[in-house]
């Protein structure tokens, strides 16, 4: 019986909305991380920096009230029922921070990679202490799995997909980067068959 | 009565013969895509992929605009491959019997609803229609003890009044990775049960005007 984790994406991907654009807009910062991220896809500023950059714009707002407006934006149910039942084997891969992304991951149970900060004595956020890189999340799995199933839309799930040994890619937001699908073996384009699929593999 | 669950639509060839620039599966006949002809007849099946590879894009882009659900299999070296390929892997993991077609043929819905039943209860199953060209694959049949319809081998030179139609319902494992044809492929399985099916293949544009009339002819069939 082949041993498989199935590894999935957040923003997008497992919530039905991407995260970031609706944190800067409950907190008047829509332009500013707008500008940012319009950057960041087109290339002109590197990843990393761009994440540092946003975090830093967020960082005057206290962890509790993003961790709280995080916790609103719904769950595809299809794919979060799937995560609940087989919390054994599925992964959140996912660049944002612990800390703001709590409240999600205790909801799904399953285990989580991501980027993490710590709290200041004033609830709001400290330095960042770690930005994942999603190719490592795979490699630290491979040891405990056969096979390794990637979910993902977005230019940042490339480094996920490239270690992955099947790659799906997942337009139910927004169509998945033509880039990651360049590298997947499957395009679905909602959770119904996205489930259906997996549970074939 | 047992359904067939499982579809796969080859679709990732480039359709040179016919020299339109495009897959076949994009070419309309009738007002629709071949795509969307095909795609109404799975209308019951409840996984669906479709096997894509020249011009991806704008296949999956039709494909998932017509049937959100459905799911696209990639196939990127659809230049140097054959259609075993595609369908070996659009029908990957799969562990039931799956219905496997070519996506440049049109089918006569009454036609095709009566093989995806009888395919629900004999697998494998494949889909023989009367020969119209020189360059058929040609199916020789023979009638079993019990009065079944056989496929009992495949020819490109000795003629029959069958061809390989090019849609068949198979089990899991009996196609392979890399292979050649499918029809050669299937070979090895003989004898095969058989069925016929109403359908029409285009290669060229006077096959494509001829497509027109029956398309026309069994759009009032659905």
């Amino acid at each position: 019986m082949t041993n498989t984790a199935y590894c999935f994406d957040l923003d997008g991907t497992v919530t039905r909305d991407e995260l970031l654009p609706i944190i800067a807009s409950e907190v008047g910062l829509s332009e500013e991380i707008g500008f940012l991220t319009r950057l960041t896809i087109q290339g002109q500023i590197p990843f990393e920096m761009s994440f540092r950059l946003r975090c830093r714009l967020l960082s005057d707002i206290p962890i509790k009230t993003v961790a709280e407006i995080v916790d609103q934006v719904p769950l595809d149910e299809t794919i979060s029922d799937f995560i609940k039942s087989n919390t054994g084997c599925c992964y959140i891969v996912t660049g944002n921070l612990n800390v703001w992304i709590e409240k999600i991951l205790d909801k799904l149970g399953c285990g989580f990679f991501s980027s993490e900060a710590t709290w200041r004595s004033d609830g709001k956020l400290g330095p960042l202490t770690k930005i994942l890189r999603k190719s490592d999340a795979i490699r630290e799995l491979r040891s405990k799995y056969d096979r390794l199933v990637s979910i993902g839309e977005g230019a940042n799930d490339l480094p996920m997909f490239q270690e992955a040994d099947i790659r799906i890619a997942y337009g139910g937001v927004h169509a998945p980067a033509h880039g990651l699908v360049e590298v997947s073996d499957y395009v679905v384009s909602n959770g119904r068959a996205l489930c259906r699929l997996l549970r074939t593999l | 009565m047992p359904i067939i669950k499982n579809a796969v639509i080859a679709a990732a060839g480039l359709g040179s013969r016919l020299g339109h620039g495009k897959p076949k599966c994009l070419v309309e006949v009738a007002g629709k895509p071949i795509l969307e002809w095909q795609l109404r007849l799975l209308d019951e099946v409840e996984d669906v992929r479709i096997v894509v590879g020249y011009m991806e894009q704008d296949v999956a882009k039709l494909a998932l605009s017509l049937r959100s659900d459905v799911i696209i299999v990639r196939n990127p070296a659809f230049r140097s491959t054959t259609t075993q390929q595609s369908y070996w892997l659009g029908g990957r993991y799969l562990q039931s019997p799956c219905l496997y077609l070519d996506g440049d043929i049109i089918f006569n819905p009454e036609s095709f609803k009566a093989f995806l039943d009888r395919a629900g209860m004999v697998s494998p199953l494949i889909g023989i229609a009367s020969s119209k060209t020189e360059q058929a694959v040609f199916a020789e049949t023979i009638v079993d003890s019990a009065g079944n319809l056989m496929v009992a081998g495949f020819s490109r030179n000795n003629k029959s009044p069958w061809e390989w139609a090019n849609i068949a319902c198979l089990p899991p494992g009996m196609l392979q990775e890399n292979g050649g044809d499918v029809f050669s492929r299937l070979a090895s399985f003989i004898p095969l049960s058989a069925q016929s099916v109403e359908c029409f293949e285009f290669d060229t544009d006077a096959d494509l005007l001829q497509a027109e009339e029956f398309g026309k002819k069994i759009s009032g069939l659905f």
